[in-house]
């Protein structure tokens, strides 16, 4: 929708909601909604009819029932940098959880917190800190994207190949369901009888109602940490010491790879790491845990990448050098932002031993195409990103681009792979779910989603196609 | 490598033989009323649980493995496949799914996943739903329903695979499951520490080392597997040389410790005498020395036994069952309901006589109920079981 100006009848929801939290937390003007168009992919835009922004959570609950009143389809929204147009609201309300930024309680002794879904990630962290604590998951947006997002996503990160994702660091949650129902979800304080509707909702996409409150829990700092940087004059090569350190059983707490090209685009901008710019690839491999043992791990990691192939490997040497190592890597989208207008970036997951045969695919169709791909991922989890930067303005680069992308998404989930490891579906993933799941098996996801939202007004049009999603129950042998 | 033994590799769409049959199965007694009892190794029959069926499949005959690339740390197999044939294939590449629920290793991984159960490794590797990547679902629609996949990381779509784990089989039968791997750890030493609860608790808490299991066994449990006759703490550790010296040392000085062989954990799983009743109990960590005090004192008075994983807030109590007299059904209900007075307490096993009037049903909140009514409108699979009211 492009109209600039209200019909009517939505300048009377503009007043009801004004009612609730404010005449300065509705938006309805084009420009002041403009930031709200996209999400962290600039490649989709769609107008929201109208965002509302509550500051607490019973503004939250008093919004969402008077959609549901008003049979209003409306879209959660965090800090908005989802990879896959998950909080794109074309036409309908835009449910801005970003002011609910309350850390409600930090339970040292438990190692856990409470907290509002506009928590941005980071700043959990930094809250735990005086505790000796963090929290695990830790995307590389968590300077900005919230613990809500988080949990919509179910967002991995970095540090998930030892620790987990989102799914495994949420106790319970407070769940607003679509008809302004509130319902817990999970149990804090001990185990679960019965179906397990907190894992049902992580990672839902925000199509089974909003976060309200999340009880994480925290993780201890390592008592030691080593990070080591090995580089390789070839991608292959760099493939191969990703294998050998998982297959034999070292799990580091985080093993990222970058590419050349990827690596030159963060040493030309203002994160610069002090990465060797001539590498092919280079290996960001964080071990951490007890400080007994954990040299032993890390000299047998610097063997293995030696081994395939390894110009140098070296290890930070100071906490400034490691976070400058890390930065890079975590920034490293945003340097590769720089230099194109345009970025797409998939988020494929292969088996770990495809690794190298499915990154020389990846380069292959490249050369087809004739696009230019950066890689920078979670190796260790078999978790691919490849990004390509291009200019949308131009029709023909445009298609090569997105042929390209499905090219390779068709190839990963050839081997065995899925399309999305942590980014989510979205609107940007939908043409491959087809690919990944057999008709019955997207019909048991509609009906999961009616269970929480049988009217499918949250986030409408996201995760499952619409040709999916008929009646599940109606024509069993129209279904076989 | 152990692969193929149950045929070649299966497409991600399309649905195994046996799901497809089974599919038919199902549909057949929906359309004929007739409720059907899922059955993996068959241990949980004597459970007690209510489950009202007339018709039984069982699983069991469906075992072996799909696929296994010791590379890639993951495994998928049949849910008949037990967790012992399971743990020799992997351990020949030494690798091990670690998953040690209580009861004999000739349990299914199929019961294991949608019984959610787990044991003492539990502490440091989580439970079914953190290791299993996906699974192959027969519904109680009768739609053969392929869930998550084989890779460690995957966010494609609604969860269906976590709503199957734990569920007991009422929203589907599971057919095939894939779980994530890990190495076996270069050392794997297991110590019984006498330690209290309260100090073991602390220990864990704060230590540096992270025991792939710690529990806390009462003094019944420590002379019926003869470590001692006080409550004691036994710990696993795992990693490489230095870090298992390290952690001993540090052990060391939380009182009297030895080691112990690796099969007191076999002897753990195990030491249940057949028909007990069993309660667990769970709260946040921190409580848990005060829950396990609290239960210890009624579990002695019942002259049964409790271990404690004490990261994860959970003291599983056993209570022997003398005979079905109306006498010693009442002695039981008392018991019981003193330990469900406690906290979080979920029931294991009890004579099938006492569930109805003891157990609150689960899966009863409306979320839960239309969960139920999406995947199993007729009731077909495993009537009952969670409790519920016909
Ligand atoms: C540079 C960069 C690096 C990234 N790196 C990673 C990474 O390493 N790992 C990773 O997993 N992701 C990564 N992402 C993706 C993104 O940051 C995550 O998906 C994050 O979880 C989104 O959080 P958000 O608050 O921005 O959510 P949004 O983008 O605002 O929303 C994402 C989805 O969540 C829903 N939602 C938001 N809040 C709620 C709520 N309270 N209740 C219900 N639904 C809600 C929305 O409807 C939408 O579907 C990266 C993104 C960028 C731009």
């Amino acid at each position: 929708m492009t109209a600039s100006t209200l019909p009517h009848a939505d300048a009377a929801l503009q007043a009801r909601l004004a009612a609730i939290v404010g005449e300065r937390r509705v938006l309805v003007r084009a420009g002041e909604l403009r930031t709200y168009e996209s999400d962290g992919l600039p490649g989709y835009h769609a107008r929201p009819s109208i965002g509302v922004f509550p500051g607490t959570r019973d503004e939250t609950i008093a919004v969402v029932r008077l959609l549901a009143e008003l049979g209003m389809p409306f879209v959660p929204r965090g800090a908005g940098t989802g990879l896959s147009g998950g909080a794109l609201a074309e036409g309908v309300v835009l449910l801005g959880l970003h002011r609910l930024t309350r850390i409600i309680s930090i339970d040292a002794e438990d190692q856990r917190a409470l907290v509002e879904p506009g928590v941005v990630n980071a700043a959990l962290s930094r809250a735990a800190a005086p505790f000796g604590l963090h929290y695990a998951p830790d995307p590389s947006s968590q300077t900005a994207c919230t613990i809500g997002g988080n949990v919509a996503e179910n967002a991995g990160g970095p540090h998930c190949l030892k620790y987990g994702v989102t799914l495994n660091h949420v106790l319970a949650l407070t769940a607003l369901l679509p008809n302004g129902d509130v319902v817990t979800l999970g149990n804090a304080d001990g185990e679960c009888e019965g179906y397990d509707l907190l894992g049902a909702f992580i990672g839902s996409e925000g199509c089974f109602g909003v976060a309200l409150d999340v009880t994480v829990r925290l993780a201890r700092n390592p008592q030691a940490v080593r990070t080591l940087l090995a580089d390789f004059s070839s991608l292959d090569a760099a493939a191969h010491a990703v294998s050998a350190i998982v297959a034999a059983g070292i799990v580091p707490a985080a093993m990222e790879m970058m590419d050349g090209p990827t690596i030159q685009a963060v040493e030309a901008s203002i994160y610069a790491a002090g990465y060797p710019v001539d590498a092919a690839a280079i290996l960001l491999i964080e071990l951490d845990g007890a400080a007994a043992g954990i040299d032993a791990d890390a000299d047998r990691v610097a063997a293995f990448c030696r081994e395939a192939g390894a110009r140098g490997v070296r290890t930070a040497s100071d906490p400034a050098e490691r976070a400058r190592l890390w930065q890079g890597r975590k920034k490293a989208f945003g340097a590769m932002g720089r230099i194109s207008p345009h970025l797409v970036v998939q988020d494929a997951v292969v088996p770990r031993t495809k690794l190298p045969a499915m990154l020389a695919e990846i380069a292959r169709v490249a050369a087809e195409y004739r696009v230019k791909v950066c890689n920078v991922f979670h190796a260790g989890d078999g978790n691919l990103h490849p990004n390509i930067g291009y200019d949308a303005t131009s029709p023909d680069e445009s298609a090569r681009v997105h042929a390209a992308m499905a090219a390779i998404m068709q190839a990963c989930v050839a081997a065995g792979g899925t399309i999305t490891g942590e980014h989510g579906v979205g609107i940007d993933k939908l043409p491959y779910m087809d690919s990944l799941f057999s008709p019955a098996t997207l019909g048991a996801m509609c009906a999961l989603r009616d269970v929480f939202d049988p009217a499918r007004r949250a986030n409408p049009g996201k995760v499952v196609p619409m040709h999916s999603c008929r009646e599940w129950h109606a024509a069993p042998s129209a279904r076989s | 490598m152990a692969r193929g033994t149950v045929g070649a590799l299966v497409s991600v769409h399309a649905a195994s033989e046996i799901a497809t049959v089974l599919a038919d199965r199902v549909r057949s007694a929906r359309a004929a009323g007739t409720p059907l009892r899922i059955v993996g190794g068959g241990h949980w029959l004597d459970a007690g649980r209510p489950c009202r069926a007339l018709e039984t499949i069982s699983l069991a005959e469906d075992a072996g493995i799909v696929e296994y690339e010791p590379g890639d740390l993951t495994l998928t197999a049949r849910a008949g496949t037990t967790l012992a044939d399971l743990a020799r294939i992997t351990r020949a590449e030494g690798q091990w799914l670690p998953l040690d629920p209580f009861g004999s290793a000739t349990g299914t991984l199929g019961a294991t996943v949608a019984t959610g159960s787990a044991g003492p490794l539990a502490s440091a590797f989580g439970t079914p739903r953190d290791q299993v990547l996906g699974c192959e679902i027969v519904t109680g629609t009768a739609d053969v329903v392929r869930a998550g996949g084989r890779v460690v990381k995957n966010v494609a779509g609604y969860d269906l695979t976590r709503l199957n784990v734990g569920a007991w089989g009422t929203l589907g039968v599971l057919t095939e499951i894939s779980v994530r791997l890990r190495a076996l750890p270069e050392m794997d030493r297991t110590f019984a520490v006498e330690v209290s609860a309260a100090d073991g608790w602390t220990w864990l808490r704060a230590s540096e080392f992270t025991p792939m299991a710690a529990e806390l066994m009462s003094p019944a449990l420590g002379a019926l597997l003869a470590v001692g006759d006080a409550a004691v703490l036994l710990v696993r550790l795992g990693g490489n040389e230095a870090l298992v010296r390290g952690a001993v040392e540090s052990l060391a000085a939380l009182g009297p410790m030895r080691e112990v062989p690796a099969s007191m954990w076999e002897a753990l799983a195990a030491a249940e005498p057949p028909g007990s009743a069993v309660v667990r109990l769970s709260t946040a960590p921190s409580r848990t020395a005060a829950l396990w005090e609290r239960a210890s004192a009624i579990v002695e008075r019942a002259r049964g036994s409790a271990h404690a994983t004490l990261t994860r807030g959970v003291v599983r109590c056993i209570l022997p069952v003398s005979g079905d007299g109306d006498e010693e059904h009442a002695r039981l209900r008392g018991m019981v309901g003193a330990l469900q007075n406690l906290g979080t307490a979920i029931v294991e096993r009890l004579p099938a006589s006492l569930w109805p009037a003891i157990v609150a049903p689960a899966a009863v909140d409306p979320l839960s109920v239309r969960v139920r009514n999406a995947f199993d409108p007729d009731r077909i699979l495993n009537p009952g079981i969670l409790g519920e009211p016909a």
